[in-house]
């Protein structure tokens, strides 16, 4: 269990998008009006039934048992029975519809030949279908840096060795003068210490080789293929061999390595020091042939530089610096000799803090910071790794889209800077505010100096931003930008630091300065550390939706954490793709997967989950009327196969079609603007005003149905000779009505009529219309009462009920359309401005 | 093993238009003169076919008449149940300025009485109805059978029948009464009285009905409901069917008579004085209930209601409204540009 993995693990809690926090709230209002509405009909009746007259009129005598119920029981079952009269407003087939729209709209994710990727072969993952959404609701993107925005594809650039620069590939490094390329070293180090440094290379790492086994004994030169858990050393490996150096393998203990005059170097691997990422460095202690037993170490500057002899350090830190500054991954490599005696006592140590049983890590820590000291400085590498294609794009369609971008690296903040920029996260008009320990300095007063940095910059954020928090995004195209980078030492004595009250200062400070900043870097965080700050993020208020993306191990309880996990399928293993809750091959993906993806889902499940509680309002609401005509007598307005056919065959086809096919806006352009994203950000599309536009509507049409339906009953006759009608009539004209203003509804607010839309729409309502002459038409043996025998007939050869079934749809729609009139109106004559002000 | 050989370009995605989103798909297009023109056009049909219903209403002639209060002594009577085999009659004079032309329907129009009650409503036998069996009362409680003898027809919406008889006499030559001729069929729905309907299938109806009682509100059995037209008995008979067509309303009318155009009623009834002779057998006054009789001529769209010209009226009109202000705001933009 002490595994890295293990502790870098976070329980995997179940993941629930903002709609569906919306969908319960719409869901208690609803039960609420469902409760009212049952007990307002309860209070009624038993206030109607007070006149004796009302309670048993001579034609309508109880039954014995109805006169012996006690009346607490008998209004108990009348609330009941209004509940039950009542409760189709609860869209319990919205809960069927939604799970099938997110399941079949989550296809769609993984068949978008966009995602595929020719290198890996593979597209795009989806392993849960309950965010899609939430794609289209991101506030804040971390990301990670290798891998993620770069391609993790590490090439050895250069190296130096004792303040020499060595650049330039197929070079032997002692080919001064024999060389046919252009000179690519200024300046040459001794050869031994050449050497060394490429022995270094090749010894000091935990790369496995595998010779491929095609029995093609012919040739000798079998090739060699590196394997390792970390790109960078394969790198570093490789960077030695075009050097002359080849690590051959390891057997048994033995590394082989060939050297520039293709000698086998023979060398006895004693101890290997992992690397991790708290020292940041690795070590290996090996024995050469003449006997001498060497550690070799490695890792980043800031852990090396402070073990090692200081007069050394000074032409390399420079070199190290102007790397990083270009945007290279550096690694220093130290070396120290080991004394016979020195190395019996280090072995045993070693041994001992292996063998441990309690606190086995902290032990090998010590142990560890033991040995690695005192080493004599040989060089640094420098390993390139290309930013992923497009990536700058990417990030900056994600601005535009007014999305957060933060960068959790482990990375030194020098590469990491630079990729920032590189990627275009960072521009040059961006004012940068850092937080690191070189800023805070390495003083007893670290804490003082942080809050006086913390003070400083919200002060200059705050006077840059007047204090409307709505407009920050659009503030952010014209306004100074800011950047942030802190580190993860920064970060810990932020979050961490002792316990005084000022900790909690610092954190809403820290917070507030982040929330202004449009782009933060942090640099040097251990994998906790990162989904620390997504867990810091999402606890904001307003609680923002997060993303996160990464490709590796280390990114996983990141993903774990942030709302929306996406994995890269990267060079570093499937650990990330597996934890994520979408997958994709490239950062570039995530573009499409935001702001075309994104968008459309969650217009199509926010447009589904209104038009839900809409329809079954409007629906229920002529039923609740009714009750008001019937002495509250729990009458039903529509036939039983009605009220069940419903949701299940009249309505329900066309909205899981809408939702699954709606483009409101086309894909390209969703893509091509990402200021579109914009407008459903903060879940705009379920919010109260939609909600309560909605809600009214359905009020509003409800009303329509019934008292249209009403005033037109209160003729003698609807036909011409006279037939009357009853009151399964009344209630067919109100839902036929009903069926054709809901479906058509749908239809005024698709814009995007494919085949298949077509046929939903038009081939529910020509259902409806079979089914009621067919349910009409026959006698059926198993109904006791054949109470809608040819009603749907014989209303439909009345030419009034005709008239006033098309005038009743076209009244209850008049709002909608007027709306849709003007909100046309309203965004061409924004064009029209717009293309006036740009003539001018 | 090919397969898996082929494996890598089998994961790529397929390139259809429906996979990829692509599906050919129409945009609706709104541009500013179709909008105008829609709303032109449906504002001018709607107020069109507003114009021709409220004229066509305007046409038809309705009369009613109020017997409640006019006959209180029978009303007084029969809120006794005990009372309920004493005859009582009452004749209420009344005058038709204007000749009814056509088609006059008689009418008998109820106020408060709920014919939509949950309970009476579901209180039939279908079974029993459609003539499968006569004895068949399931559901039709409190009115399924009498001292243990079923009821047929059986039900709280068969007992309560509406059974006053209703006889409209012409004062010709302010002399001589003549009854006018009314038909008592062909006023329920056909298929009501053809298929849902149906007489328990005996030679004679007496005999087809035994072992049943009448429900105990009726003065008659079910057999002999129509004295003159033996047909018209039973279970089919017109005005039986039309009141189990509950209505949707407490205040409803139902049809009762349709004039028999023959003699002097070719043409429909003549301006002049009439007379109702109604024998008063339903209470309503016990539940503050009303009832009236009401003529009525009827055109194409049926009814004399003005509801509906008046809405198509309206509609019309809001549409031309909303198309003239958004007319302007479109000439006063296209003017800008």
């Amino acid at each position: 269990m002490e595994t890295k993995m293990a502790l870098n693990y976070q329980g995997k809690s179940q993941k629930r998008s903002a709609v569906e926090k919306s969908i319960n709230a719409f869901l208690i209002v609803y039960l609420f009006i469902l409760l009212t509405k049952a007990a307002v009909c309860t209070t009624l009746k038993y206030v109607w039934q007070s006149n004796p007259n009302n309670d048993e009129p001579w034609y309508n005598q109880k039954t014995q048992k109805e006169r012996e119920t006690l009346k607490v029981l008998k209004m108990f079952t009348d609330f009941l029975s209004f509940m039950v009269l009542f409760n189709f407003i609860i869209p319990v087939s919205m809960y069927v519809t939604v799970e099938m729209q997110k399941f079949l709209g989550s296809f769609f994710i993984s068949w978008d030949k966009d995602f595929y990727d020719e290198e890996i072969h593979e597209g795009a993952l989806v392993n849960t279908s309950d965010l899609n959404e939430e794609l289209g609701q991101v506030d804040y993107v971390f990301t990670d840096k290798t891998g993620t925005l770069t391609e993790n594809s590490m090439e050895f650039i250069e190296c130096c060795i004792d303040g020499h620069k060595y650049r330039g590939a197929a070079q032997e490094a002692e080919g001064l003068s024999e060389t046919d390329g252009p000179l690519t070293y200024f300046d040459k180090a001794d050869k031994n210490r050449e050497e060394l440094f490429l022995r270094a290379l090749c010894l000091c790492h935990t790369v496995e080789t595998k010779t491929n086994d095609v029995v093609d004994a012919a040739t000798e030169s079998t090739e060699l293929t590196y394997i390792s858990s970390s790109p960078d050393e394969i790198a570093l490996v490789k960077g030695a061999k075009k050097y002359g150096f080849t690590f051959v393998g390891n057997q048994n203990g033995q590394m082989k390595v060939e050297n520039q005059r293709k000698e086998i170097e023979v060398y006895e691997l004693l101890h290997t020091l992992n690397f991790d990422s708290v020292r940041r460095r690795m070590s290996v202690i090996v024995k050469n042939q003449a006997g001498d037993i060497i550690l070799f170490c490695k890792g980043a500057d800031s852990a090396v530089f402070p073990r090692v002899q200081n007069h050394e350090i000074e032409l390399t830190k420079a070199h190290v610096e102007r790397n990083a500054m270009d945007g290279y991954r550096t690694l220093c490599v130290a070396f120290k000799e080991i004394a016979p005696d020195d190395y019996e006592r280090i072995n045993r140590q070693l041994i001992e803090a292996k063998m441990a049983l309690q606190d086995r890590e902290e032990k090998m820590e010590r142990v560890f910071d033991d040995i690695e000291t005192n080493m004599n400085l040989i060089g640094a590498t420098a390993v390139e790794d290309r930013l992923q294609d497009q990536a700058a794009e990417t990030i900056e369609a994600l601005h535009a889209a007014g999305l957060k971008v933060w960068v959790l690296t482990g990375d030194k903040m020098e590469t990491a800077k630079s990729t920032c920029y590189a990627c275009r996260l960072f521009q040059t008009n961006t004012e940068l505010l850092e937080l690191t320990t070189k800023t805070i300095e390495e003083s007893e007063r670290k804490e003082d100096r942080l809050h006086e940095l913390l003070i400083e910059y919200r002060k200059k954020l705050l006077h840059d931003f007047p204090k409307s928090t709505r407009s920050l995004k659009k503030a952010w195209t014209e306004h100074q930008e800011y950047g942030l980078i802190i580190d993860g030492s920064t970060l810990s004595l932020i979050l961490n630091s002792s316990q005084d009250s000022g900790s909690h200062n610092y954190k809403s400070i820290f917070l507030q300065i982040c929330m202004k900043c449009t782009a933060v870097l942090c640099c040097r965080m251990a994998p906790l550390q990162k989904a620390q700050i997504v867990r810091m993020v999402k606890n904001l208020k307003g609680s923002p939706i997060t993303l996160s993306i990464g490709d590796g191990a280390n990114d996983v309880s990141m993903i774990l954490e942030s709302h929306v996990g996406i994995g890269i399928k990267g060079k570093e293993g499937r650990q990330a793709a597996r934890n994520s809750d979408y997958s994709v091959p490239k950062f570039k993906h995530l573009k499409k997967l935001l702001l075309a993806h994104g968008h459309l889902y969650y217009v199509r499940i926010a447009h589904l989950v209104q038009y839900f509680f809409y329809k079954n309002l409007c629906f229920i609401l002529p039923q609740f009327l009714y009750q008001f005509f019937c002495g509250f007598s729990q009458q039903p307005l529509y036939d039983a196969a009605y009220l069940t056919m419903y949701n299940i065959c009249f309505t329900s086809l066309p909205i899981l079609a809408y939702s699954l096919l709606e483009q409101h806006i086309n894909i390209d352009t969703l893509t091509s603007d990402p200021r579109l994203y914009m407008k459903i950000s903060g879940n705009a599309m379920l919010q109260l005003g939609p909600f309560l536009y909605w809600t009214f509507l359905a009020a509003f049409e409800g009303t329509v149905f019934f008292f249209g339906t009403y005033f037109l009953f209160q003729t003698s006759s609807l036909e011409e000779n006279a037939k009357v009608y009853g009151n399964w009539t009344f209630g067919t004209i109100v839902f036929t009505v009903l069926v054709f203003t809901v479906t058509l509804k749908l239809a005024l607010d698709t814009r995007f009529w494919t085949w298949i839309n077509h046929f939903v729409i038009w081939g529910s309502l020509a259902f409806y219309v079979f089914f009621s002459f067919f349910w009409g038409g026959i006698i059926w043996p198993f109904l006791k009462q054949q109470r809608m025998y040819f009603v749907f007939a014989q209303m439909l050869s009345s030419v009034s009920t005709w008239l006033a079934i098309i005038l009743l749809i076209f009244i209850s729609l008049f709002p909608e359309i007027l709306l849709i009139v003007l909100k046309n109106v309203k965004r061409r004559s924004a064009r029209v401005h717009h293309l006036i002000s740009s003539s001018a | 093993m090919q397969k898996t050989s082929q494996s890598s370009p089998s994961r790529r995605p397929d390139n259809t238009a429906y996979k990829q989103q692509q599906l050919p798909a129409c945009r609706v297009q709104l541009t500013a003169s179709r909008v105008l023109l829609c709303f032109f056009a449906t504002g001018l049909s709607c107020l069109a076919m507003g114009i021709v219903l409220l004229l066509s209403a305007k046409g038809i002639q309705e009369v009613e008449i109020n017997y409640t209060e006019t006959c209180a002594d029978c009303a007084a009577l029969r809120e006794n149940a005990d009372n309920f085999d004493k005859e009582c009659s009452c004749s209420i004079p009344f005058n038709i300025p204007q000749a009814m032309q056509g088609d006059v329907y008689m009418f008998y129009k109820l106020y408060g009485f709920y014919q939509n009650l949950y309970q009476y409503v579901l209180s039939r036998s279908n079974i029993q109805l459609v003539g499968t069996d006569v004895k068949h009362t399931d559901g039709c409680d409190p009115f399924a059978t009498l001292n243990g003898t079923p009821i047929a027809p059986c039900g709280a919406i068969a007992n309560s029948m509406f059974n006053d008889t209703i006889i409209l006499s012409y004062n010709f030559n302010s002399s001589e009464d003549i009854k006018v001729p009314m038909l008592n069929q062909g006023i329920a729905w056909w298929t009501d009285k053809y298929v849902k309907f149906q007489n328990p299938s005996f030679n004679d109806l007496p005999s087809a009905f035994e072992g049943t009682v009448k429900p105990p509100s009726w003065s008659q059995p079910a057999y002999e409901l129509d004295a003159d037209t033996p047909e018209n008995n039973g279970f089919t008979n017109d005005a039986f069917i039309v009141w189990m067509r509950t209505a949707a309303f407490p205040t409803f009318k139902k049809l009762y008579r349709r004039l028999h155009r023959t003699q002097h009623f070719t043409e429909g009834l003549p301006a002049g004085s009439y007379s109702l002779h109604i024998t008063y057998n339903f209470p309503v006054t016990k539940f503050h209930g009303e009832k009236s009789v009401v003529l009525s001529t009827l055109t194409w769209s049926g009814g004399s209601s003005l509801f509906l010209g008046l809405a198509y009226t309206v509609t019309g009109a809001v549409t031309w409204l909303a198309f003239f202000s958004m007319m302007a705001v479109y000439v006063t933009m296209e003017k800008r540009i």
